[in-house]
């Protein structure tokens, strides 16, 4: 469905000096920069796949994003979505996409939600009966009903982002890309949001690329991952594949009555610990220990803990795939 | 052609829902002109008291009014405001919501904008022109008004308006260079109002000017309308400078297409 060859985008930068005198400078004597946004990145997407697309902040995700969607012609390299090239044709590439920006919105601004539907409904030339069958379906998913006739400016964020996704969503897509559909969301909105997408890629089997830094949109959404940094590739596989790839971390709390009892157990000097292969957290008698389980095994750690302290309760766990790209994103930058 | 005005008649319902939204924003923004128009009225009107001879450069003061007037209705007309959207899209990187969408980038604009102008129309055309005409009658004691005219006047105004919106459409994609447009936009504005004849009638300029500024894209702006609606043109000089505006339709289309083409290939969207 999606296919995406050493895509790359570089981008002219100007460089200030800092300060007012900086600003001057480069007010006549600009100095350009390269600055590679994408560099090199491929991946392919099949039918019906829900595909979680991550990278900390300036990866160049939303580079990508606009490539496939047509906005940013690539400097070089080629992607193919449905079979056609976004770069050259791109008003009929569009009317089989929908495409979400978290950040921004396609809504009329000034006009009542429904106006920007009705425009909508012209401009991909969806007939009535279809029309109204599709509203009343998104309505569903959606809840659209009780701010339909509010002007777009009065909506909250969360009702906005309903309208925006419902929007992208109007004239059936193949291809749903969804550029941080969660940002700024409260809990149940989000829930709402992820159950639609969910929803839609079953019932309608939508490809979806999803970039988010929720990470529970991921584990809850998507099987697959591709990760990228600084422009380029750096994980492509499913969640249980990073999972056991970086997953050696493991979490082990326990509750004791013992005071100070991190120093007391003084893992660090005692096993050797490196800084990023150990955190200690202490909340009044519980404490939290996540360890790379690579330098230590679990029961050697298990063993030394109970014998040091008196422990009251105790338990290990898998780490959470939060730990696991918060990790993977400190060691990259 | 049917399927391409069902595409766009909703950005033309849409323009004019907005224009309604912000209805004082509109009144007050009228209000300005018609205030900078009576006050190019005082200037002129002491220009010829102190002048003492009855024409100048082949005006007489009640002519004088009729072009202040007219200069007012046609700007009103057949201005655009597509170089301060593009810029601002391009500046803030809203201009990818256009794009995500199957439809011509330069038609929304213009039809959105068309929307926005149908109560400006309506609400000016008919009390200014009344005016104009009473002027006219009372200064020259019988009445001017004559329907071919005015209706010549609305067709090239249509002319104008293209050339105009087409125009801004190609200084907005300056923006994609230099990112913010405010100043160009304002040099830009000042530069076309003096070739337009809008602060100073042609005949008021040395010969070799006026001539030149005749031939430039600008005089077909406000100039010729406001001439044909006075009655200065009349057969071929009529066709000819009707003619000219068409060229610049044309060319002034032409080029933004493909400005377009070029600048999305060298798009960058800011922020996010």
């Amino acid at each position: 469905m999606i296919y995406v060859e050493n895509l790359r985008k570089e981008f002219k930068k100007t460089i200030k000096d800092p300060g007012v005198i900086g600003s001057l400078k480069a007010l006549f004597h600009p100095h350009n920069e390269k600055v590679i946004a994408v560099d090199d990145i491929s991946f392919n997407v099949p039918e019906g796949e829900v595909m979680g697309f991550i990278g900390p902040n300036g990866a160049g995700k939303s580079t990508v994003i606009k490539m496939l969607t047509g906005i940013l012609t690539p400097t070089s390299g080629k992607c193919t979505i449905n079979g056609k090239n976004p770069a050259e044709d791109r008003k009929n590439y569009v009317r089989e996409i929908g495409v979400v920006f978290g950040q921004r919105t396609q809504l009329w601004w000034d006009l009542p939600l429904r106006e920007t539907y009705g425009v909508l409904k012209e401009i991909y030339e969806v007939p009535d009966d279809k029309y109204k069958k599709r509203m009343a379906f998104l309505n569903e998913v959606l809840d659209l009903e009780s701010f339909i006739t509010s002007p777009v400016r009065t909506l909250s964020l969360g009702q906005r982002m309903r309208a925006d996704i419902a929007a992208s969503l109007l004239h059936s897509p193949k291809v749903l890309f969804l550029d941080e559909p969660t940002i700024g969301l409260d809990v149940v909105v989000k829930d709402n949001i992820r159950n639609a997408i969910e929803y839609i890629n079953k019932q309608e089997n939508t490809t979806v690329i999803l970039t988010t830094h929720d990470l529970a949109d991921i584990e809850l959404l998507s099987k697959r991952i591709v990760m990228i940094d600084k422009g380029k590739n750096v994980f492509d596989g499913t969640i249980s594949e990073l999972k056991s790839k970086y997953g050696q971390i493991r979490e082990l709390h326990f509750e004791t009555d013992t005071q100070n009892a991190d120093k007391v157990l003084a893992y660090k000097e005692h096993f050797g610990f490196v800084d990023d292969d150990i955190s200690i957290k202490t909340e009044g008698t519980g404490v939290q220990v996540r360890f790379n389980s690579e330098v230590v095994p679990v029961s050697e750690m298990l063993s030394y803990t109970l014998g040091k302290i008196n422990i009251n309760d105790i338990s290990v766990k898998d780490a959470d795939i939060e730990e696991i790209i918060r990790r993977l994103y400190k060691r990259e930058v | 052609m049917k399927r391409k005005l069902r595409i766009y008649f909703p950005f033309i319902n849409a323009g004019l829902q907005e224009a309604t939204t912000y209805r004082a924003n509109w009144f007050f923004m009228i209000l300005g002109n018609v205030l900078g128009c009576f006050v190019s009225y005082f200037i002129w009107n002491a220009v010829f008291l102190s002048g003492g001879n009855d024409t100048m450069n082949g005006f007489t003061m009640p002519q004088m009014v009729v072009y202040i007037f007219l200069m007012f209705l046609t700007s009103t007309l057949i201005s655009s405001g597509g170089t301060y959207d593009i810029g601002e899209e391009i500046r803030d990187g809203s201009i990818s919501m256009r794009m995500i969408k199957p439809i011509s980038y330069n038609s929304t604009f213009l039809f959105q904008e068309l929307g926005n102008k149908i109560m400006t129309v309506c609400i000016l055309i008919i009390p200014l022109v009344l005016g104009v005409e009473i002027c006219r009658t009372i200064f020259t004691g019988e009445i001017q008004f004559n329907i071919i005219g005015f209706l010549l006047y609305i067709i090239s105004c249509v002319f104008a308006y293209l050339i105009n919106f087409f125009f801004n459409i190609c200084f907005g994609f300056i923006a994609f260079v230099i990112k913010y447009l405010w100043g160009a936009n304002m040099m830009k504005n000042c530069i076309v109002g003096f070739l337009s004849g809008t602060m100073i009638p042609f005949t008021f300029l040395p010969d070799f000017l006026e001539k030149l500024f005749l031939f430039l894209p600008f005089a077909s702006l406000n100039y010729t309308p406001v001439m044909i609606y006075m009655g200065m043109y009349s057969g071929t000089e009529l066709l000819f400078y009707m003619g000219l505006q068409l060229f610049w339709v044309l060319v002034f289309w032409g080029l933004s297409k493909l400005l377009w083409r070029v600048a999305t290939k060298h798009l960058c969207v800011q922020g996010g």
